[in-house]
């Protein structure tokens, strides 16, 4: 497979409409120059190969030297726009690289274009495209391909197909349910009052940028003529288990949707401030808080897999017993 | 300018380069141009037309139109197809330039334009072909890369242009990468017109048709007929000498023969019976005609005839060995070659061995009898007033040889007699009377004739040959531009011990003034073109590849002689370690950074799983991620499907999760590569 990769052409060209209509007009004026040994003939039918040579030897020039490097963004969520990137640099002393296309490939086909008129020689350009993936879990990125119509439109010229990197995309957060906001403000032990973000009202404040709209008090506001908003309670239990309930495996929509929401509410919190543990059938992530807690939350639904109940019961227990003084909250995957 | 001006510009000098292709080419006359070039010029000024004709139906309706106007004129109007054919082109040219709106369209017109050119190739043989096909290229090659900025500059659904526009980006850069770009295209186009072989059948019927025939080139031409020639200055052929032939415009009496006459009948030359001859070409590509005598130098010349309608081959006297283009040649007795069906311009090559400067002939008279079949034809003699015969022999008395009677009358009507075009008659007298003893003025077939019959009424065999003088030397080339005008007729006596010898008695006009410097250098460019490009043919191609592989050979000879030099003991030290760098150059470059980048970031553990599954023959493909590498060796081997999964999700989490590994989980995923050994070992 080495070899072949080696000996693959490094690009591909194809003619354009113009450039058959070159093509054929040069095939016909050689047939006719053969045939009535016309030397003129032979001239003008030079010349359009001519043409055809130079429009090849000009593309390869702009496209050579460049080097393309992928931005990915830190997180990717099924169903939210990321933002993904490149880096265009051309690499050649002298050369500027004129009319270069990148063709951020979709699912079917070319997808954006993003079109570079010139780039100066050792100069770079950073490039970006919005990009959806519409499920979770890993996947491979399209990639990106560099293409050239240069200089005379007749031939398009294309590189391979590049930049084909592999993200791993979490699951959609969605407003965490009523329901599930409702288990939020459950009994524990270790009750403490402190300010966060639990759904008690803890005490009211002046109104700050990026404080939740929907926590601004609006009688008191009127009240004291300034934006006042509540304060909420934080938890009463900062130990929480979030529990896949089900195997996930009758019906794919709702595995879909109950892991969505197992993510939200495991962001929400964490964000919070709170120690989270994941656990579901084959499924466990340990108690702990923090950036890095989330990232593993949000790996472990990405990657989930309907498992079969039996051994998905044995985990549960096995997480209840070693569990039985965290908060549970259990979130249905079918 | 912007672009789009630039287009426009660039379009509208592409028609006119067309127009003037066809023009040249004789394809339209000047009517015709003022005509078309007028419409152009409405065209340009008619925007507001452009817009409003633009209609759903006028495609249709210019089709159509196109359609039965092609067919009548291909059947009543046109002489030729080529000229429905031009007709039909012309039309939609300017159909299609009145109703230019978007820039592809120029494309269209360009096309056009471009086959223009190749109707006028048919019939534009001369060097102003160059200049109208290095326009065309460079337009060609202005209006393609403006038409790309102009196309990628249009904004797109789903593309977006980082940066300035191309037409600012690009700036005056344009410019010159529009002359780089056909500069870069003339010269691959000059060097695949080169090596392209030249296999050509002949099959199609495009060719030029041919002038009429020129007077005085024919089997018959009566006296005074030559005046008309001798007025025409257009260029009649071009005779390359090649170097190694000495000084060609030093050779005295240098005419090229083409025509013999023996028969006159008081007012016209024609040739009579003689006989005539097919040789076909010989093995070695050229047609056998004479042996050499070793009595006068020997001439090769290189002809270029214009299409001046002719099937004569011109040649100095005698011609030995002749390489043209044809199977075969018709040769008579009496050395007049010719060629059957000439094409449009005919270029041939002549070897001949020219007349030996004599100071005498010993000849005595009465050699030639009215008796003899071999030369009583030429001293055939229509009647002749007494006083010719009279008068020939007057000048000669005395003369010890015919040859020396010859002479005698050549010196006697060169200086003795005008010479003059103008040639109108005064008196009902027959022609050659009335120039003898009444006008003592008249043009080269007067005084050719009149030197011929009075040498016939002397009993040496004559006859009157047609050519042309030698032309004018053009340094620069090589060559002798020979014109029209320089159609001569001269005289050929024949002797015993020397064969037909040449005297010529017109006292021709001073030649005139040479050309300026600069009309010899285009003369010559034009000499060039047509050797180089219009008479471009297979024979040249091997020449040149012969002469490469010659200079190849002494490359080689070259190296040879490098190899038997013995190389200083220091160099080989440099060439290793030279190679050594080399080697670990390559080396270097063959770890890519990506590959470096992919290794550090695979965990240790998954590369010794890895590792420990390719010992089993499995190895991942290229493309094929964790997960589906994972399936694959649980599907070969269904006792591995566990650790292997473990160890795929523990990959998974701590190459996109940023995990960590616990001791915990550092244990387990122990575990399971020892489980991959043992299973292994077992």
């Amino acid at each position: 497979m080495n070899l072949w990769r080696r000996l693959r052409p490094a690009r591909t060209i194809w003619p354009t409409r113009d450039g058959w209509w070159c093509l054929f007009a040069a095939m016909g004026l050689g047939v006719a120059a053969i045939n009535t040994g016309n030397n003129l003939l032979y001239l003008l039918s030079s010349m359009l190969l001519g043409l055809v040579v130079v429009s090849g030897i000009l593309s390869e020039a702009v496209m050579r030297g460049l080097r393309l490097t992928a931005i990915l963004p830190e997180e990717v969520h099924a169903g939210r726009p990321a933002l993904v990137g490149a880096t265009v640099a051309n690499r050649k002393r002298r050369i500027p690289s004129y009319s270069i296309s990148l063709e951020a490939l979709g699912q079917g086909g070319p997808g954006r274009v993003i079109y570079l008129p010139r780039l100066s020689a050792g100069d770079e350009r950073v490039v970006t495209w919005e990009l959806t993936l519409a499920a979770r879990g890993r996947h491979r990125l399209p990639g990106v391909r560099v293409t050239t119509r240069f200089p005379f439109g007749v031939f398009l010229k294309a590189g391979q197909v590049i930049l084909r990197a592999e993200v791993l995309v979490y699951p959609a957060l969605v407003p965490v349910p009523a329901h599930l906001l409702r288990r939020i403000g459950g009994s524990g032990p270790a009750q403490t009052r402190r300010r966060g973000r639990g759904s008690d009202l803890h005490n009211l404040r002046d109104y700050r940028p990026g404080d939740d709209p929907r926590l601004i008090h609006w009688r008191s506001s009127a009240k004291t003529q300034a934006l006042t908003v509540r304060e909420l309670e934080a938890e009463t239990s900062t130990d929480t288990r979030i529990v896949l309930d089900g195997t996930g495996a009758r019906d794919p929509a709702r595995l879909e949707t109950g892991l969505s929401e197992a993510a939200s509410l495991a962001c929400h919190l964490l964000r919070a401030g709170a120690t989270v543990e994941l656990a579901g059938p084959g499924l466990l992530v340990p108690l702990a808080r923090g950036r890095g807690q989330e990232r593993r939350i949000l790996t472990a639904l990405a990657l989930y897999e309907p498992r079969p109940a039996r051994a998905g019961t044995g985990l549960a227990r096995a997480a209840g017993r070693e569990g039985a003084a965290l908060r549970e909250i259990r979130v249905g995957i079918g | 300018m912007s672009p789009t001006l630039a287009v426009r510009i660039a379009t509208y000098l592409l028609v006119a380069d067309g127009l003037a292709a066809l023009f040249l080419a004789g394809l339209i006359g000047p009517l015709g141009l003022a005509v078309v070039g007028a419409a152009l010029a409405l065209s340009w000024w008619q925007e507001p037309l452009r817009a409003r004709v633009h209609t759903r139906g006028l495609g249709a309706a210019l089709a159509a139109a196109a359609a039965i106007g092609s067919a009548a004129d291909l059947l009543f109007l046109a002489d030729t197809l080529l000229d429905g054919l031009v007709h039909l082109l012309l039309f939609l040219v300017l159909a299609r330039i009145f109703t230019l709106r978007a820039p592809g369209d120029s494309r269209v017109v360009a096309f056009l334009s471009f086959f223009m050119l190749v109707a006028a190739s048919s019939g534009a043989f001369g060097v102003g072909f160059l200049f109208v096909f290095v326009a065309c290229l460079l337009l060609s090659t202005w209006m393609l890369l403006l038409q790309h900025v102009l196309a990628e500059s249009a904004p797109h659904a789903g593309r977006v242009i980082v940066g300035i526009p191309p037409q600012l980006a690009w700036g005056r850069g344009l410019l010159g990468l529009a002359a780089g770009a056909a500069a870069a295209t003339l010269l691959i186009t000059a060097a695949l017109f080169f090596v392209i072989p030249r296999v050509g059948l002949a099959a199609l019927p495009f060719r030029a048709k041919l002038g009429p025939l020129v007077t005085g080139f024919t089997d018959r031409v009566e006296l005074g007929a030559y005046g008309q020639i001798e007025t025409d200055a257009s260029m009649a052929m071009r005779v390359h000498i090649p170097e190694g032939m000495g000084a060609a415009e030093e050779i005295p009496g240098l005419r090229w023969r083409g025509i013999v006459f023996d028969e006159f009948d008081g007012r016209a030359w024609t040739v009579g019976q003689p006989d005539r001859m097919a040789v076909r070409r010989s093995m070695t590509a050229d047609f056998r005609l004479g042996g050499y005598r070793g009595q006068g130098r020997i001439l090769r010349q290189e002809f270029y005839l214009e299409p001046i309608g002719t099937e004569v081959i011109f040649a100095a006297p005698r011609i030995l060995r002749l390489e043209a283009r044809a199977r075969e040649i018709t040769v008579d007795d009496m050395g007049s070659v010719s060629i059957a069906q000439p094409s449009a311009r005919l270029h041939y090559i002549v070897e001949s061995e020219l007349e030996a400067p004599r100071a005498g002939v010993p000849d005595a008279w009465g050699f030639a009898s009215a008796d003899d079949p071999a030369v009583a034809r030429y001293l055939q003699l229509p009647p002749l007033p007494a006083r010719i015969p009279a008068l020939a022999r007057e000048v000669t008395a005395g003369s010890r040889s015919p040859y020396e009677a010859a002479r005698r009358l050549n010196e006697h009507l060169a200086r003795e007699f005008a010479y003059t075009l103008a040639l109108e008659r005064r008196t009902t007298l027959p022609p050659l009377e009335e120039f003898l003893f009444v006008r003592r003025a008249g043009n080269c077939e007067y005084f050719a004739a009149s030197l011929a019959v009075m040498l016939r009424s002397l009993g040496v065999p004559a006859r009157v040959v047609g050519g042309f003088q030698r032309g004018e030397w053009n340094p620069y080339g090589r060559y002798f531009a020979v014109r029209m005008r320089d159609a001569h007729s001269w005289v050929e006596a024949y002797f015993p011990s020397a064969g037909w010898l040449s005297f010529d008695p017109s006292p021709r006009a001073a030649a005139e003034a040479g050309r300026s410097t600069l009309a010899l250098y285009l003369d010559a460019l034009r000499m060039r073109w047509y050797r180089y490009v219009i008479n471009w043919s297979l024979r040249d191609q091997v020449e040149v590849a012969v002469g490469l592989r010659r200079q190849a050979g002494n490359w080689g000879t070259w190296v040879a002689a490098l190899r038997e030099t013995p190389a200083p003991r220091a160099v080989w030290p440099v060439i290793a370690l030279a190679a050594a760098a080399a080697v670990a150059l390559v080396l270097y470059r063959g770890r890519s950074a990506p590959a470096a980048r992919a290794a550090r970031r695979m965990p240790r553990f998954y590369a010794r799983a890895l590792r420990a599954l390719a010992r089993r023959g499995l190895r991942p493909s290229p493309g094929e991620t964790a997960r589906e590498f994972c399936a694959r060796a649980a599907a070969a081997v269904p006792g591995w499907a566990e650790p292997v999964a473990a160890i795929t999700v523990a990959y998974e989490r701590a190459r996109f999760g940023a995990l960590t590994l616990t001791a915990a989980e550092e244990a387990a995923l122990e575990g399971s590569l020892a489980a991959l050994a043992r299973r292994r070992a077992g």
